[in-house]
């Protein structure tokens, strides 16, 4: 074993950890308000647009981040139809702050919200809410007395697949946030600099971290899932 | 572990049930539940197009006690009971309740506004919640806005649901399950219940676990009910009105003696429905009248003698005529009739007879032969001989 392994972490290292879990809290929590309303879209509704909505849904799984994170930094930088627009209102453009790091996330993050909630929402379908609407509850009553409860696994999958996608997170937040400690250097881009600095007890530590938050998380994830798929099955 | 869980469970849904019972101690039968609607009134238009289907309507339903929803499959029954409903929205169709407009133009009532109660073809218990919670969902939410006509104690009762009331969906068999989706339905207040198929998805023996309950429920509720179904049997049984739909159409409407009339019912089998009143009953045997004729009857097993009146199935097939009363033939019910019509019967070598009795109408299948080997005309009074009734 290598005793540097245990050592304390740096300052610097305790604030990629804190940056990295408010950016994997805040994207999760958005797209959780993001994902439900566009799956509930998608699992319901016929409509011809459905098809490319879930093409551009499922992008960020193909594409490599780098060409995700190259157009949002046209996109949200200072001469960007986004960030210039921002500027101009007198506020800053997004490019290297945390603001378009969450962006980034967000839309990187999208898919591995929706597809776990569009999966229970077909599998649940609209026969429990017509009965419920038979039964007087309207719209809002309806989410809360009846998908909620119904398609809670999907939720807790979909929050935990998110957290655990962003913190993986690499490529976009270098391409749009590059590496400011405090306000885009989270943890795997930490890691890179520790690596292009030969600090390799250092790197080995947050990794070996990731790692293990990483396969706790997935654990988490599976056992749940098996258990929704129990219960969905009886 | 797993019995630790299964005894937190169940000690958690013992106290959940008693609590919910001392919940509704205070529906005592004493406190005034508002009667519901005799009747309501249905105007309808409305134009489906589905592929090669049409559904095409401009029709007004006086809907008291049960109304059957007759025909074959697809032919847009359940369509039209959906967009009653609200749950399908069709383009430019008018659906009017009373003096209520629920679609007309842009306004569109949604469902869960419409006053109406609504049982599945299949199980639509919500999987999440007890047998108990299901009962009461609508219940709880209606009950806020509308004078209560009818209390879960009633209900619970009438269906005889309390041993099933802490159970899990899945723990139900399928008519157990729609007896608690009835129930379900009814306490959601509804001035107008509709039953879409409910028997269709159960086996035979469920079917008859369930029929007897839906008609308690017809006699002690007087919701009027409108029932789709595709099978005669259920629908005699049921029923006191038939709307008879053809090919996205309704063909005719009218009280159920009358409609056993249409040639279209009789294809299956004909028959005839008579009312009657009990006069009692004489050593199992059922004491029957209709107007000044008596008939006896052995009485059902299941006969509390509180029933008063009682719907007679006759099949055609069961209804012999003859000139003179025979008072030589094993069949005892002789009925004094009169001969109002004929009609063709679906086998060319027979025919049906129409017949009258205090003016409800009976059927006799008959060979054309034998016909006219009696010198049978309209106007004519003969007596049938009843060999075989159906009770309900």
């Amino acid at each position: 074993m290598m005793p540097e392994l245990f050592a304390a972490l740096s300052p610097q290292d305790w604030q990629a950890i804190r940056l990295t879990l408010k950016l994997c809290l805040y994207t999760t929590a958005i797209l959780l308000l993001l994902a439900t309303p566009l799956a509930w879209w998608l699992a319901l509704r016929q409509s011809k647009l459905r098809t490319a909505i879930q093409a551009i849904v499922a992008l960020p799984l193909v594409l490599p981040p780098t060409v995700l994170g190259f157009y949002l930094l046209l996109l949200l930088g200072p001469h960007g139809a986004i960030g210039s627009t921002l500027e101009r209102l007198g506020l800053s453009h997004l490019a290297f702050s945390f603001s378009g790091i969450l962006i980034g996330s967000v839309i990187y993050s999208l898919p591995f919200a929706v597809q776990p909630l569009l999966e229970s929402f077909r599998r649940m379908g609209p026969g429990p809410l017509e009965v419920a609407a038979t039964l007087g509850a309207g719209k809002l009553d309806q989410l809360f007395s009846v998908v909620l409860p119904l398609c809670r696994g999907g939720f807790i999958v979909a929050a935990t697949l998110t957290f655990a996608h962003t913190l993986g997170e690499f490529g976009v937040i270098l391409m749009l946030g590059g590496s400011i400690p405090g306000e885009t250097q989270v943890l795997s881009v930490l890691i890179y600099d520790h690596t292009e600095a030969m600090n390799y007890a250092q790197a080995h530590q947050l990794s070996l971290g990731l790692l293990i938050s990483a396969f706790v998380v997935l654990f988490i994830v599976y056992g749940l899932n098996r258990r929704f798929e129990r219960e969905a099955v009886l | 572990m797993n019995n630790i869980i299964s005894n937190l469970k169940s000690t958690v849904i013992s106290s959940l049930t008693s609590a919910m019972q001392q919940g509704w101690q205070h529906f005592t039968p004493e406190r005034q539940a508002s009667q519901p609607p005799a009747a309501q009134s249905l105007q309808l238009q409305l134009t489906v197009k589905r592929g090669a289907f049409t559904l095409e309507l401009n029709h007004s339903l006086s809907l008291h006690g049960v109304t059957a929803l007759f025909g074959r499959s697809g032919c847009g029954k359940t369509t039209l009971l959906r967009a009653i409903a609200g749950l399908d929205r069709h383009a430019g169709a008018q659906i009017r309740c009373n003096d209520v407009i629920w679609q007309q133009g842009n306004r569109f009532m949604p469902v869960y506004q419409r006053r109406i109660g609504m049982v599945f073809q299949h199980s639509s218990l919500l999987p999440h919640l007890t047998a108990l919670q299901n009962l009461l969902y609508g219940f709880k939410r209606r009950v806020k806005h509308s004078t209560v006509q009818l209390e879960p104690a009633q209900v619970i009762s009438l269906l005889e649901l309390e041993s099933l009331l802490p159970l899990q969906p899945e723990q139900l068999s399928g008519g157990q399950r729609q007896r608690i989706a009835l129930g379900r339905a009814l306490l959601s207040q509804p001035e107008l219940l509709l039953l879409d198929e409910p028997l269709a998805s159960l086996d035979q023996q469920s079917r008859n676990e369930i029929l007897p309950f839906l008609q308690r429920v017809a006699h002690h509720t007087g919701i009027p009910m409108l029932l789709v179904s595709h099978q005669l049997d259920d629908v005699v049984k049921l029923a006191d009105q038939l709307v008879l739909m053809q090919d996205g159409r309704i063909i005719s409407q009218g009280s159920l003696p009358q409609q056993l009339l249409q040639p279209e019912l009789a294809a299956s089998g004909a028959m005839s429905l008579l009312y009657a009143q009990s006069q009692g009953c004489n050593n199992h045997l059922l004491q029957l009248s209709i107007g000044k004729q008596q008939l006896q009857l052995p009485a059902p097993l299941s006969n509390t003698g509180t029933q008063t009146a009682y719907r007679l199935r006759i099949q055609a097939r069961d209804v012999a005529l003859s000139l003179k009363p025979l008072n030589d033939s094993s069949v005892s019910n002789q009925l004094k009739v009169s001969i109002s019509g004929f009609n063709n019967a679906p086998h060319p070598a027979e025919t049906l007879v129409q017949l009258e009795l205090v003016g409800q109408p009976l059927q006799a299948l008959l060979t054309k032969q034998s016909a006219e080997r009696l010198g049978l005309q309209v106007g004519q009074q003969v007596y049938a001989q009843i060999k075989a009734v159906a009770l309900d």
